[in-house]
């Protein structure tokens, strides 16, 4: 005995069935009488179904209209401050990084001019910039109670270790600032994240399963 | 196969997701019997089914600007249609009664005899439909009487397309059983 096609006959009602399936389930009706029963038993179903036209009943579509219209509420204009405050999320990220970008370029650029001005190859041009040298604490102080005794390569070497001191308290502060703002990035996206994730689809058309 | 009003849908979704209430009037007036057949068979009562049709399309034009253009609208709705029933049932638990007086039979022009007949067999139908589990009931309203495809049913209850075909099947084989006596009077009658 053939195998039997009764599941494929709601999607074969439906029209539902790729070809190769609907040709295998044709010529199996065709064939067998007991699939053909319960063929003809589905379009009862269906036709029972369909039996009872309640459109009557109803308020007619345009009194429908009419009414609802009228007692539409306000819609909540969602689309333009939404979309501000989705700009305004982006400008902080942005802005962020445009600060911490200005500080990185200052700081390179002012260590770049120290450096260069110091090597007096821009002679005085720059001093208005540059104002005193960068000294540390105890450079000033080494400087004055041994500035007379020590000669050029003591010097040196002093405002060498003046220099690395120096360069390490910038570095600090770089840490600092560069910490900072990847604390506030961070922070930011994980704010974002959560947003994102809250957004749910409202309740009404979320579909039941 | 584009209808004039599929080429201005959008534009009258466009119109409406920025307030114009004559263009969402418009798409109503379009939606509306479609609809209404669809809340009629989930919530089995005239009353709770106009209620619900409100709710959806006022739920429809509240959350319109969160629709996104390109997918169908019409399934949009009908998934709004199907909850929006769903819920006007949870919020009246008393079981829709069937009015026998009010039901409409579509040729009056029969004995009083035979229409009685032919209402008590709506009644035993829509009853049948009302016993089947919601989710069952969700997929068989929106072939049946929404004319959706498996694809689009699938889309608009948000489930894989194989749970479509299960849950038809369960649903027709449930009520092949519920409806024998009724189905055994149409093949008598069909000879
Ligand atoms: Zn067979």
């Amino acid at each position: 005995m053939v195998k039997h096609v009764t599941p494929w006959l709601n999607a074969y009602l439906d029209g539902e069935l790729p070809d190769a399936q609907l040709r295998q389930v044709e010529k199996h009706l065709a064939e067998c009488d007991e699939c053909q029963a319960e063929l003809e038993q589905m379009r009862d179903l269906s036709a029972l179904l369909h039996e009872t036209a309640p459109a009557d009943e109803f308020l007619p579509t345009e009194r429908f209209v009419a009414n609802l219209t009228l007692n539409l509420p306000r819609q909540p204009a969602q689309s333009q401050p939404r979309k501000a405050l989705e700009i305004g999320w982006w400008l902080i990220p942005v802005g962020a990084l445009g600060v911490w970008l200005f500080f990185q370029v200052t700081f390179s650029l002012s260590s770049v001019v120290l450096t260069v001005s110091e090597t007096g190859l821009l002679g005085n041009g720059l001093s208005w910039l540059q104002g005193d040298p960068p000294q540390t604490r105890w450079f000033s102080m080494a400087m004055d109670l041994f500035g007379g005794q020590i000669g050029f390569t003591g010097k040196f070497i002093l405002s060498a270790f003046n220099d690395l001191s120096q360069f390490i308290q910038d570095l600090k502060s770089r840490f600092i600032w560069q910490g900072l703002f990847a604390t506030l990035y961070l922070g930011w996206l994980a704010s974002w994240w959560l947003r994102q994730s809250n957004q749910a689809i409202p309740a009404s058309t979320v579909p039941q399963s | 196969m584009t209808s004039p009003y599929a080429e201005t849908e959008a534009l009258l979704i466009a119109k409406a997701q920025k307030g114009d209430r004559d263009a969402f009037g418009e798409l109503v007036r379009h939606h509306h019997p479609g609809v209404v057949n669809v809340v009629y068979r989930m919530c089995g009562d005239v009353e709770l089914a106009e209620d619900a049709a409100q709710d959806a399309f006022i739920q429809a034009w509240l959350h319109l600007p969160s629709f996104r253009p390109g997918t169908s609208l019409r399934n949009w709705i009908y998934r709004i249609a199907v909850n929006a029933a769903l819920d006007v049932l949870r919020r009246e638990p008393k079981t829709p009664l069937i009015d026998l007086e009010t039901l409409s039979m579509p040729d009056s022009a029969a004995g009083p005899e035979i229409v009685l007949l032919e209402k008590e067999r709506a009644f035993a139908v829509q009853r049948a439909i009302l016993s089947l589990t919601e989710t069952n009931r969700s997929a068989l309203t929106l072939r049946e009487y929404g004319g959706l495809s498996y694809q689009e049913i699938a889309a608009t209850l948000n489930i894989p397309l194989g749970t479509v075909m299960s849950r038809l099947n369960y649903a027709r084989d449930r009520l092949k059983e519920l409806l024998a006596p009724q189905l055994i009077d149409m093949e008598i009658a069909n000879g």
